[in-house]
């Protein structure tokens, strides 16, 4: 993948009048005193990537709780395509709200094969409750090649154990992807990576953008978060500080923004 | 996602070459140490073959006989364990579920309502099982082995203090579950054999048996894959109860005799059959043909041991060994990663 196709297009037509594919307004969040998230907007348009940024304890998992439907915020409301959406428990946040969170650590069961994991909860059965094997196994075989082309993974029955970090990340991501979500919420999917892995899962990313799946980016490192989004979300101390397009701020504006917040 | 893939997917996707399969499969092992038995043995009876009567038909009918009784039990403890829980009470189960049905049967309740009491009885106490673990969070290991007493001493009580029942079983059904075929095949083990595909239809041709993986191999994981763990491993315990209820059935028609006797460890038996078969104690992790190749090296050993004259104490000694050792090799196995 070369340079021009992983920095999002600046020029891009100009879409501000587009309904956002889900959108998030004036939700707060207490935890005792502990105002966690204060009247806060965040929204997620077709086939961009967005970067949720800030420092430690800025609101960034509390909203990434509230949004796979783990946690419920004392106000707020959620549209999807601008339609009103409840998204208060995991099952709604997929199914109504069409987010597919990928938490780095449980992403996947780790003993079992990659095959197994892709379809986990998901089976593709017959009316006794049998697995159509052989349509999961080249079902995932074409996942595999779809969405994960990397090196090392050469059969659908390796054990994910036996996937280095970045190969068993796209494999979650790719799992969720084939389950046809309109949003992928990934939670610092690259902070346990290696450089090389690192490209890879942004390269995937991006190219997912570009298919039209929107993505959620949650990271502390702006340099990954500014290679890749279309658009910044930045929070500090659980509000809003700033929304921008990558084409209206530059790397040392955004490291200011978090640092002086 | 049906229609044929690409002749060039395909061919990127290599099966897993043979000797890669046996080597990872966590059933390698036992399957190693049963072959290499088997050899040693079967050499070892050539050489001598009036002191060592391995190969007689006697005594492959009587191993053959032999393995079913825990083996059926370990099928199991086996698929519960790979969904991340123990159950010792299934000792207990496999003697009080066949009292209830000889005594069912000997008050003048019909066979088949008879064994349907069995199989309610297993039901119930998987359940409760079941309930107590996952309701209250309490390792399964602790609240088993509650039920292990429980449950072992409750039948001689409801049932008036008797110890043994003698019953008068149909010949039909007695021959069907228990006759000897050829002169060495006892029907039991076809029976095994038969509920062991049973066990790997469900372990890997089932989404049920998807969800026993996930649920014992990260409990966490599974949860956000959308799997209902408690619902899951509720199954596991029902399931686990009822085939140390056929175990218990099997020797109840072989030897017409139901008893309240507890067969010591069998509960532990099964534990390390399942150990050495390459499961894992952490759940998520073993294969059915393991559990059967555990069972058949067991009772090999077992074997060895009488025909060698050796003291009995001699398969104690093995299986705790076999226990540390299978344990040390699915440690080293999972380092390796």
């Amino acid at each position: 993948m070369s340079e021009s196709q992983l920095s999002a297009d600046a020029d891009a037509p100009a879409t501000a009048v587009e309904v956002p594919v889900f959108e998030a307004r004036g939700i707060s969040k207490s935890y005792g005193h502990v105002e966690a998230l204060i009247d806060t907007d965040f929204e997620v348009r077709r086939g961009e990537v967005v970067g949720l940024l800030g420092d430690n304890g800025a609101g960034k998992s509390t909203l990434i709780k509230i949004l796979s439907g783990v946690v419920q915020p004392d106000s707020g409301e959620f549209f999807r395509e601008g339609r009103k959406v409840d998204i208060s428990t995991r099952r709604k946040s997929e199914e109504d709200g069409g987010i597919q969170t990928i938490y780095q650590d449980i992403a996947l069961v780790k003993s079992m094969s990659i095959m197994r994991n892709i379809f986990a909860g998901r089976e593709p059965t017959n009316a006794l409750g049998f697995m159509r094997t052989k349509e999961m196994r080249s079902t995932a075989m074409e996942v595999l090649d779809k969405y994960v082309r990397i090196a090392g993974i050469t059969s659908p029955n390796i054990l994910v154990e036996e996937l280095s970090g970045g190969q068993a990340q796209a494999v979650a991501i790719a799992r969720a992807v084939h389950f046809k979500r309109d949003i992928l919420l990934l939670d610092e999917p690259t902070s346990a990576l290696s450089v090389r892995e690192t490209e890879k899962v942004l390269n995937i990313m991006r190219e997912l953008a570009d298919t039209g799946v929107s993505c959620v980016f949650v990271t502390h490192n702006l340099y990954h978060a500014f290679r890749v989004c279309d658009r910044f979300s930045i929070l500090a101390h659980g509000q809003n500080v700033r929304h921008c397009r990558k084409s209206e701020t530059s790397l040392n504006e955004l490291t200011d923004i978090i640092m002086t917040h | 996602m049906t229609e044929t893939l690409k002749p060039d997917i395909q061919a990127r996707y290599r099966q897993i070459s043979l000797v890669d399969r046996i080597r990872t499969h966590p059933a390698g092992p036992v399957a190693v140490v049963f072959v290499v038995m088997l050899i040693l043995c079967t050499l070892y009876a050539l050489a001598n073959p009036t002191s060592f009567y391995f190969l007689s038909k006697g005594n492959a009918s009587l191993v053959l006989r032999a393995i079913p009784n825990f083996g059926i039990v370990a099928l199991g403890v086996g698929l519960l364990m790979i969904s991340g829980e123990f159950d010792l009470s299934v000792g207990s189960v496999y003697v009080a579920a066949p009292f209830g049905m000889a005594f069912a049967y000997a008050n003048g309740v019909p066979l088949v309502w008879a064994i349907l009491f069995a199989y309610s009885i297993a039901i119930c106490v998987g359940l409760t099982n079941a309930f107590l673990t996952l309701r209250f969070n309490i390792p399964s290991f602790i609240v088993t082995l509650g039920m292990l007493f429980i449950v072992r001493t409750s039948a001689p009580y409801l049932a008036g203090h008797t110890r043994s029942l003698v019953i008068k079983l149909p010949p039909d059904f007695k021959a069907a579950l228990t006759k000897n075929l050829w002169g060495f095949m006892p029907a039991q083990f076809l029976w095994f054999i038969g509920l062991a595909i049973v066990a790997y239809l469900i372990l890997n041709r089932h989404f049920l048996g998807n969800h026993f993986y996930a649920a014992g191999g990260d409990k966490r994981a599974a949860r956000f894959a959308g799997i209902n763990v408690v619902w899951t491993k509720t199954i596991a315990f029902v399931l686990c109860a009822m085939f140390a209820t056929t175990s218990g059935i099997l020797q109840v028609a072989r030897s017409s005799k139901a008893e309240t006797n507890p067969q010591l460890f069998i509960e532990l038996f099964a534990v390390a059959v399942c150990v050495m078969g390459g499961l894992s104690l952490f759940g998520g992790r073993g294969a059915v043909i393991g559990i059967v190749l555990g069972a058949a090296v067991l009772q090999l050993v077992q074997d060895v041991i009488i025909l060698a004259r050796l003291p009995g104490f001699y398969l104690d000694m093995f299986v705790g060994i076999a226990i540390v050792f299978g344990v040390v090799m699915n440690a080293a196995v999972q380092k390796r990663y």
